[in-house]
């Protein structure tokens, strides 16, 4: 729905429709520069609405409950090194095994046998205990070894009509960790070569290595969330709380609307799922926000909101406009004595595919110290830079270099920050 | 005052409530779609009768049988263009506004667990 | 030529409106039910009975004449008339329903918080009211000069038309309200699309060819009747003898772009229009029932063009017939309006002149009872409840409302008596619409223009507003009685611009109200009253409600 499919279909039906009405049906048909210039403008229309409209249905706001396969994905990591499952190990023992000259070849971790094609699957089923010694060295030293002959009982295989006489071992590594072996059988004496195995392993070894790297980075990120969702402020909850106490008596009606709507800013915040969220429903947050900052500050905090309709369909990541916004009221209002107003702007530019967030406010400015702090990415949490050093940590594990984020502060004229994220 | 006689038919109950700030930011915004939607309409109907003094071939060939470009425009194209700009303003305008008012568990579907 | 059946319909139709309204009626009328039919109606019986407001004898007679008389170039008029919804969509419905008032001043007065906005713009309304009822009762006035021929108690056809129509209208005006017209209208408006498809059904399925009407029809140059003789019609744009469907028929580039730009602007200042708004039941469902209006009123257009295109060909293929040769000259009608009428004739005998006058009739009546009823409301509610008795209470209203309805189809009446038709047409190839426009220009220069500011710039002052209205109002009347001094002959585009002013008076009023806004150090405009115009918070409470009840039903 996003992608630029329909805008290229639409143009190709717009150019079609205008050179049939202008050289076909008509008589005389239009002089080519008319056609050609006709088709530019509608084209150009149809660039500048596609661009500016939103599409794509408006998703539903909170999922009612987290993706199931998650939480078995989940349930499995320590048994099984990330990367290993059923699927994969299935196809890579089928792809092997035409490539590396044996009859058989398997996958297994430290203890079990994952994978196996070739003469033998029948007993040499996924999930039964190993059984060569040998392996038993391979998984302790890292080193690829071969075994040859039933004699030796160097397989050891407990089946007695089992056709696999020799074998090439090779490790299966995770970074330095050996989790595993891919074994090559044949049903000659004369044993597969141990290079080609040991390179197919390291092969291997590669692939499930940067998938144990990813699922880092997505529990780092995980965790980086979830700790954004748990320090949600409790000076702010206090101060609410305290906020509606005391319109309980003066205006009921005003403390009812005040708790539905702190109800809805924590069923937002602690319910969402995934790293991506439409700006809509964060624009929501954010709104759900200011209205409660605003029922404690009253008439001392202004905030305007400048959005471009094109922005409201856009993905972003999840809890970052309102830290961001948070932290304009925290340096703004709460230090000021007079009126502050915070804006909030969002834009896209459609050249770059980007997504542009500014916060300003006119409040006191950030300390130096706290400013540098953020600048340098460090900051300690009674400096109310938590959000922002959270917000970066996790725009650099989302995006990459990708992105863009820019603090400034003045002490007595305010902070802006700037944000850039790329559009998905 | 001048309110009390609005009758029953808005009720304003305690659950639905806008800030005037982000009802400015809404109205801002629908501002400026409907100045884009109302200059891309301006400029179309007023192509029409510029058309016919600057391009000959506007009112002069044929296109469907006897009709000139023109005539077809007038008398049936620009009803459609009318109705394709009203349904494209009216789905833009309603989802920018359900985007940027209300809270956010007011959501038709969602809401019924 | 008339026989009973024709009679016996029209009678069976005015019958037909007051039974509808008094089974509707309730028994006790509060003021909101008088005039906005209790504020909740469905969106498409809503589209529909703003389309029947909308589509007057100057849309059903109005439209096929002018195509009929100028071609192409009448072609515009039904171009502008469906036009004139797109800012209206765009700009208007959603907040003017949401500020949640009963009329146009009214809502000009709560947004500008000022007694004299409220009085300029019911002035204003009652102008463009008074201008758009006098075609409506002139096109009944003609239509039963063609149909009954003759007059009743001594008086003339052309008047007896005109009285008959404006005492009937009234009549239900006064004794219903406008619960009863919301579902006349759209019924109204159904009867009128249903009559116009109709038409076009008969003529497809004898072999008729629209493509072909056009280039037949242009192959002679363009000639009207004036006095007992033919004359061509030359081209505004290049001098030569005019064709059909090629432009310039009656407009040079600057008429017709007067002529857009006046229709454009002015239906969204058409207070009989913008009343049925209020109506709605949300903000939303005055956006949606507005896309609606502009299908309904975009498919009936483009067939009232193709039936004035077929009416040329038709009439001078059959201008022996002994009936026909009456209306014309040389195969050309005398009078245009006559043109859909003529057509029901030829397609379906007695039987289609009776139909077609019926819609004629039932488009004059929806629409005149509008205007009445906006009329009662801007003076009802806006002068006698809001400023001269706001003690008086609901009756008072009401019954004042009653009397500005007597008083305002008087004047209408005779006004259009006073018109002489004969000698209008000789000038005008299709008076009615032409007329139309006038109430269009008043519109969209005096109300248009501060709608616009006051929704969408929040530093438009009350002072501002004043100023504007006037100066629309005044640039525009000015205009149209220079123009009616001066006659239709003047300078290039000169009479083309005063006859549709809006073109000059719309921005005249616009520079008016955001220079004296600026200057003016009024106070802004109040954040709640903002937050409410454009703000969803009863739509969404409504929406809601709506489906608790729909859930409950299940």
């Amino acid at each position: 729905m996003r992608g630029v499919g329909p805008l290229v279909a639409a143009v190709t039906a717009l150019w079609a429709l205008v050179v049939l009405i202008s050289q076909v049906w008509a008589e005389p048909p239009l002089s080519p520069v008319g056609t050609i210039v006709a088709g530019v403008l509608l084209t150009n229309v149809a660039i500048l609405g596609y661009g500016s409209s939103l599409r794509g249905p408006r998703q539903q706001r909170v999922r009612a409950r987290p993706n199931r396969e998650d939480t078995e994905r989940r349930a499995e990591l320590p048994e099984r090194p990330v990367g290993l499952t059923d699927e994969v190990v299935d196809a890579a023992v089928e792809l092997l095994l035409p490539l590396l000259g044996g009859d058989a070849v398997s996958i297994t971790d430290r203890q079990h046998m994952l994978a196996f094609a070739g003469p033998g699957h029948d007993h040499h089923a996924p999930g039964t205990p190993l059984y060569a010694p040998a392996r038993e060295e391979v998984l302790a030293t890292g080193r690829t070894v071969t075994v040859t002959g039933r004699d030796g009982d160097v397989i050891r295989c407990p089946q007695p009509g089992c056709p696999l006489r020799s074998a090439a071992i090779a490790a299966l590594r995770v970074g330095e960790e050996v989790i595993g072996s891919v074994t090559v059988y044949r049903g000659t004496d004369d044993p597969p070569e141990p290079d080609l195995v040991e390179a197919a392993a390291r092969i291997l070894s590669l692939h499930l290595s940067v998938a144990e790297l990813q699922a880092t980075q997505q529990h780092y990120l995980d965790f980086e969330l979830d700790a954004l969702r748990a320090q949600i402020n409790p000076h702010f909850l206090f101060n609410t709380l305290n906020t509606i106490a005391s319109r309980i008596r003066t205006d009921p009606e005003d403390a009812r609307q005040l708790l539905v709507r702190l109800a809805d800013f924590f069923r937002y915040a602690v319910r969402q799922q995934g790293q991506f969220a439409d700006f809509s429903h964060e624009y929501a947050f954010v709104r759900t926000y200011v209205t409660l900052e605003q029922a404690r500050f009253g008439d001392r905090l202004q905030v305007e909101y400048d959005i471009d309709p094109a922005v409201l369909g856009a993905e972003v990541p999840v809890l970052v406009i309102q830290p961001l916004v948070e932290n304009a009221i925290k340096h703004g209002a709460s230090g000021k004595v007079g009126r502050t107003t915070v804006r909030l702007r969002a834009r896209v530019d459609p050249l770059t595919r980007t997504l542009q967030v500014a916060v300003r406010d006119d409040g006191v400015g950030m300390p130096t110290a706290t400013h540098e702090a953020v600048l340098a990415g460090r900051a300690t949490r009674d400096d109310g830079g938590v959000g922002l050093r959270n917000i970066r940590s996790r725009l650099d594990l989302l995006f990459g270099d990708r992105h863009g984020f820019e603090v400034r502060s003045e002490p007595g004229k305010g902070t802006s920050v700037q944000l850039q994220v790329p559009l998905r | 005052m001048a309110r009390s006689e609005m009758g029953p038919g808005t009720p304003r109950g305690p659950e639905e409530f806008d800030g005037p700030a982000e009802v400015a930011a809404a109205a801002r915004t629908q501002r400026r779609i409907a100045l884009g939607y109302g200059l891309l309409f301006s400029v179309a109907i007023l192509s029409v009768p510029l058309l016919s003094v600057a391009l000959p071939w506007w009112s002069g060939a044929r296109l469907v049988g006897g009709m000139s470009p023109s005539f077809v425009v007038a008398a049936g194209g620009l009803y459609v263009f009318f109705l394709v700009v009203a349904v494209a303003a009216a789905t833009l305008a309603r989802s920018v506004e359900d985007r940027m008012l209300g809270s956010s568990s007011d959501e038709g579907p969602g809401t019924e667990r | 030529m008339t026989g009973t059946d024709t009679v016996s319909l029209m009678v069976l139709a005015v019958v037909g409106t007051l039974v509808s309204v008094v089974a509707w009626r309730r028994t006790r009328a509060t003021t909101v039910d008088f005039y906005l039919a209790g504020r909740r109606t469905g969106m498409i019986t809503n589209a529909g009975a703003i389309c029947g407001d909308y589509l007057s004898a100057a849309s059903f007679l109005g439209v096929a004449a002018a195509v009929y008389a100028s071609g192409l170039d009448g072609v515009w008029y039904a171009t502008g008339f469906a036009a004139g919804f797109v800012p209206v969509l765009l700009f208007i419905a959603a907040p003017l329903r949401r500020l949640g008032t009963v009329s146009l001043p009214d809502f000009l007065a709560v947004r500008f918080g000022s007694a004299r906005v409220r009085i300029a713009a019911v002035v204003a309304v009652e102008l463009i009211i008074l201008s758009y009822l006098v075609p409506q009762a002139v096109g009944s006035g003609v239509t039963w000069e063609l149909l009954v021929g003759e007059g009743i108690a001594g008086l003339t056809p052309y008047t007896t038309g005109v009285v008959v129509s404006t005492v009937a209208v009234g009549g239900i005006v006064v004794i219903g309200g406008m619960r009863g017209t919301t579902w006349n209208q759209a019924l109204q408006f159904g009867f009128l699309l249903a009559v116009a498809v109709w038409l076009g059904a008969l003529l497809w399925a004898g072999g008729f060819s629209y493509p072909a009407a056009v280039e037949q029809a242009s192959t002679q140059p363009l000639q009207a009747v004036v006095g007992e003789r033919l004359v061509e019609v030359p081209n505004q744009l290049t001098g030569e003898p005019a064709r059909f469907g090629v432009p310039g028929a009656r407009y040079g580039t600057l008429g017709q772009l007067a002529l857009l730009v006046t229709l454009v602007l002015g239906t969204a200042g058409l207070p009989h229009v913008m009343n049925r708004y209020f109506t709605s039941a949300t903000g939303r469902a005055a956006r949606t029932s507005t896309v609606w209006v502009l299908g309904l009123a975009g498919a009936f257009y483009a067939v009232a063009v193709m039936l004035g295109t077929a009416t040329r060909i038709l009439v001078a293929e059959q201008a022996d017939e002994p009936w026909l040769a009456e209306l014309t000259v040389d195969g050309v009608l005398r009078v245009p309006e006559h043109a859909l009428l003529v057509l029901g004739r030829l397609l379906a005998g007695t039987p289609g002149l009776a139909v077609v006058s019926a819609a004629a009739f039932a488009a004059m009546v929806s629409t005149i009872g509008g205007l009445l009823l906006a009329a009662a409301a801007s003076f009802g509610h806006d002068v006698v409840a809001r400023i001269w008795r706001p003690s008086g209470g609901p009756r008072e209203a009401v019954l004042a409302g009653r009397a500005a309805v007597l008083v305002i189809s008087i004047l209408a009446a005779a006004a259009a008596i006073a018109v002489d038709p004969e000698r209008l047409l000789a000038t005008f190839p299709s008076l009615i619409a032409t007329m139309i426009t006038w109430a269009f220009a008043l519109a969209g220069s005096a109300l248009t223009p501060v709608l616009l500011l006051g929704i969408w710039w929040r530093e438009t002052t009350a002072r501002g507003a004043v100023a504007g209205i006037w100066t629309g109002a005044a640039v525009a009347v000015l205009a149209l009685v220079m123009g009616l001094i001066l006659g239709p002959d003047v300078g290039d585009g000169l009479s083309a611009v005063l006859f549709a002013p809006a073109l000059v008076a719309a921005p005249l009023s616009a520079a008016t109200i955001a220079v004296v806004s600026r200057v003016d150090t009024g106070p802004p405009v109040d954040p709640r009253l903002w937050t409410r115009m454009h703000g969803t918070a009863a739509d969404r409470q409504a929406e809601r409600l709506a489906r608790i009840t729909l859930r409950g039903r299940r």
